[in-house]
C-alpha cells in the first residue's frame, strides 16, 4: 500500500493505493488537480518509498521550490537517491537538462516510453511514479497514442509493484477519450471538481471508480492551503453559547488566525478563525450570547455545517440559555458537540453531571475543556468534524 | 453590465460591450500590443471592474510595473497577474499578491487554474462583479501547443467568461500563425479588434461588435491613454 496522504482519501481507497496499481486525478479545468499528485508523491517520499517525478510542463530546477511552496522538502538530502524529477519539459524548449533521466523528444510517445520504463526498471524498489500532467502528454502526444501508453505503462509497473498515479485536466478532449480516461485506463479514478456559478468558488473530491475494493461515495469540499495542500474543507462552523462561558477563546484557541470583533471585552459582533488541524480545515464563526442579539446570531447561522455549543462549566444558571441558543440558530439537526469549558474552575461540573442538566438529544457529546489552555478543544474540533463527515 | 475599452471614439460607436464578450485583438508586431491591452486594461480598473492579465513574454513584475510606474489613480488590489514567464527563466520567484506563477507557456493547466484562482478572489473576496481577462499573448501559447490543445483551452476559458459576464481580450501576433490558425481560433470570439500598418503609422478598427466593420483610425499611444485621429 502507498499512501496518498490526502486527507480522508486514503480511507476512501481502504488504505491506500496497493502496490501494482494506479489512481488518476481526474481535475476539471481551473481546479488545482496538480497539488494532489504532488502531496500524493511528498506523502510517500517522506514516508521512506521511492518516488518519480514525470515533470512535462515545468522546468524542472522549479519543481522543487514548487513543492517547497507547500512546505514539502523534496530537495533534502536524505529524499536523494528516493526522490528523483524526470525532465519531460527542457527538450520542448531546447534547454539542457541537469537530471538524470531526460525525455529527449517530449513530444513523441515513444521517446517517453523509453525513459518511464527505464525509470520503472531502475527504481531500486517498488515506489511511487506520479505524472505532473497527463493531459499536457496528451497535448503533445496525441490522445490515442497516450492512452495506449498509459495501459503499456501500468501493466509494466505492475511487472515491479510500482504505483503509477496521473494528474490529468479533464480538457474538452473526445468524449472517448475522456471515458477511456475515467475509465479503463485507471484502477482507480478521483474526481477533483469545482462548484461554480459564476465562478468556481467551492473545490470537492470523491471517487469515480475502485476496482481493488468496494467503492465508497462519499465527496468532500477541500481547500488548498500553502504551506500545507489539501485540507477538507468545512466551509461554516458555528461557536453558540452563553454570554461569558468562553465562546471567543474556544474561537481563538482553535484558529491559526482569529479576528474578533469586540466592543468592551465582550463580542457584539463576531468571531472568526481559520482552523488548520489533522488534514481539515475549517471557518468557525463565533456568535454574541446576550438575548438583544439574537437576531444577528440567526444571520450567522445560515449554511453551518456543525455547531459547537460552549457552556461555562461552573455556571449551570447559563444551560438553559445554551440549549435555547441552540434553538435560536436553528442547529437541531446538524451535528452538535457540547464544549465544557472551564473545566478547571473549583466549581465546575463534570461532563456527565452536566449532561443530565441539559435537554438536548442523549447522542450529543460533550467534551471537558480548559478553552484558556487550549485543552479539550482539539478533542471537540475532532469529534465535530467526524460527525460532520458522516452526515455528508 | 457593459464594458468600455477605453477607447473614446470605439466605445461610442460600439455603444458599449455586454458582459460576457470575447475580443481578439490581431495585428503586427510592434504596433503597440501590450500598450494597448494595457490600456483597456487599466480603463477597466478605472470603471472599478478587476483585471487579470495573463502575461506569456514578459515577467509579471514588468507588466505591474507599467501600472505601478505610472502613478495612476487605480486600486492595485484589483489586478491579477498569471505570470508564464519567470519561472521559465529558472527563477523560484515567490508569488505575491498580484502575481501568480504559472510553469511556463505549455503549463496550460497552471495558466487555467491561477486565472480562475483571481476569479473567485475577485468576485466572492473582492465582491467585484464585473472582470477583464487579458491574455497576452495567444501567440506565445501556440508556440509551445498545437491549435487543437489551444482550443480546447480557450473553449474552456471563453465560457467561463460568458458564465461570469466578465469581458475576455486575446491578443495574437498577425503574420505569425497560417490561415488556418486565425480561422480556428476566430470562431471562439464574439469580436475583433483589428490593427493594420497604414500609410502614416498603425490603424485600427473593430469588426463584430457594431453592425458593420467600423473604420480604420490613426492612432498614436499617449502614455495610458490610446487617441484616435481622422
Ligand atoms: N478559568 C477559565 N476561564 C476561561 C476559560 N475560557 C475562557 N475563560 C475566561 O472566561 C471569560 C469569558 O471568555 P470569552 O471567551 O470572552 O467568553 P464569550 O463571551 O463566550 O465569548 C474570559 O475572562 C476568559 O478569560 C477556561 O477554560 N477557564
Ligand atoms: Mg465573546
Amino acid at each position: 500500500m502507498i499512501e496518498t496522504g490526502i486527507p480522508k482519501l486514503d480511507g476512501y481507497l481502504h488504505g491506500g493505493i496497493p502496490e501494482g496499481n494506479s489512481l488518476v486525478y481526474y481535475a476539471y479545468p481551473g481546479v488545482d488537480g496538480g497539488v494532489f499528485g504532488m502531496q500524493t508523491i511528498s506523502h510517500a517520499v517522506s514516508g521512506g518509498r521511492c518516488g518519480a517525478y514525470i515533470a512535462s510542463s515545468t522546468d524542472p530546477r522549479m519543481i522543487r521550490d514548487q513543492f517547497m511552496e507547500f512546505g514539502w522538502d523534496m530537495g533534502e538530502s536524505v529524499f536523494a537517491d528516493r526522490f528523483t524529477v524526470v525532465d519531460a519539459f527542457s527538450g520542448l524548449i531546447g534547454a539542457d537538462s541537469q537530471e538524470r533521466y531526460v525525455v529527449p523528444e517530449p513530444d513523441n510517445i515513444n521517446s517517453l516510453t523509453q525513459c518511464i520504463k527505464q525509470v520503472i526498471e531502475e527504481m531500486p524498489e517498488p515506489g511511487i511514479i506520479v505524472f505532473e500532467s497527463l493531459s499536457t502528454v496528451m497535448d503533445l502526444c496525441g490522445e490515442k497514442e497516450t492512452l495506449d501508453a498509459v495501459l503499456e505503462w501500468n501493466k509494466y509497473a505492475m511487472l515491479y509493484d510500482h504505483v503509477m498515479v496521473y494528474n490529468f485536466t479533464a480538457w474538452p478532449y473526445s468524449e472517448e477519450t475522456l471515458l477511456q480516461v475515467k475509465g479503463d485506463a485507471c484502477n482507480s479514478v478521483v474526481s477533483v471538481g469545482g462548484i461554480s456559478e459564476k465562478v468556481i468558488f467551492g473545490w470537492y473530491f470523491g471517487l469515480l471508480k475502485l476496482d481493488w475494493a468496494e467503492m465508497i461515495r462519499k465527496w468532500v469540499l477541500f481547500k488548498i492551503l500553502k504551506p500545507g495542500g489539501v485540507r477538507i474543507y468545512i466551509p461554516k462552523i458555528l461557536v453558540t453559547g452563553p454570554f461569558d462561558a468562553g465562546k471567543s477563546t474556544v474561537v481563538h484557541a482553535l484558529s491559526n488566525r482569529a479576528v474578533s470583533v469586540d466592543r468592551l471585552g465582550t463580542t457584539i459582533a463576531l468571531d472568526h478563525g481559520h482552523i488548520d488541524h489533522n488534514g481539515f480545515a475549517a471557518d468557525v464563526f463565533g456568535t454574541p450570547g446576550q438575548e438583544r442579539f439574537d437576531p444577528i446570531v440567526k444571520l450567522l447561522s445560515g449554511e453551518a455545517m456543525g455547531v459547537f455549543l460552549v457552556l461555562d462549566s461552573a455556571n449551570a444558571t447559563g444551560f438553559a440559555r445554551g440549549v435555547r441558543m441552540l434553538e435560536i440558530t436553528e442547529s437541531f439537526g446538524l451535528p452538535v458537540v457540547v464544549i465544557a469549558n472551564k473545566q478547571d474552575l473549583p466549581e465546575a461540573l463534570a461532563p456527565e453531571e452536566i449532561k443530565t442538566r441539559l435537554d438536548i438529544p442523549e447522542s450529543v457529546p460533550i467534551v471537558p475543556a480548559v478553552a484558556s489552555a487550549r485543552e479539550g478543544v482539539f478533542e471537540a474540533f475532532e469529534m465535530l468534524v467526524e460527525m460532520v463527515m458522516g452526515v455528508n | 453590465m457593459v464594458y468600455n475599452l477605453g477607447i473614446s471614439r470605439l466605445d461610442e460607436l460600439i455603444g458599449g460591450i455586454k458582459g460576457g464578450t470575447n475580443i481578439m485583438m490581431i495585428g503586427p508586431p510592434m504596433s503597440g500590443k501590450d500598450d494597448i491591452t494595457n490600456s483597456i486594461a487599466y480603463h477597466g480598473l478605472i470603471d472599478g471592474n478587476a483585471t487579470v492579465i495573463v502575461s506569456t513574454r514578459e515577467p509579471g513584475k514588468n507588466v505591474l510595473d507599467w501600472f505601478e510606474s505610472r502613478n495612476l489613480n487605480i486600486l492595485m488590489e484589483h489586478i491579477g497577474i498569471v505570470d508564464c514567464v519567470t519561472r521559465t527563466l529558472g527563477f523560484g520567484a515567490p508569488e505575491t499578491e498580484n502575481i501568480k506563477m504559472a510553469s511556463s507557456p505549455v503549463d496550460l493547466t497552471g495558466i487555467g487554474v491561477k486565472i480562475s484562482q483571481f476569479f473567485e478572489h475577485f468576485w466572492m473576496e473582492i465582491q467585484l462583479r464585473e472582470t477583464r481577462l487579458c491574455i497576452n499573448s495567444l501567440s506565445t501559447i501556440l508556440m509551445y501547443s498545437n491549435l487543437q490543445t489551444v482550443f480546447r483551452f480557450l473553449h474552456v476559458f471563453t465560457g467561463r467568461i460568458k458564465a461570469a459576464n466578465a469581458l475576455g481580450v486575446y491578443v495574437i501576433e498577425d503574420g505569425m500563425h497560417d490561415e488556418k490558425t486565425i480561422v480556428t481560433l476566430k470562431q471562439l470570439f464574439d469580436g475583433m479588434i483589428e490593427i493594420r500598418e497604414g500609410e502614416d503609422g498603425y490603424q485600427m478598427r473593430v469588426v463584430g461588435l457594431t453592425p458593420k466593420p467600423t473604420q480604420w483610425f490613426d492612432y498614436e499611444i499617449d502614455g495610458v491613454n490610446i487617441i484616435l485621429r481622422g
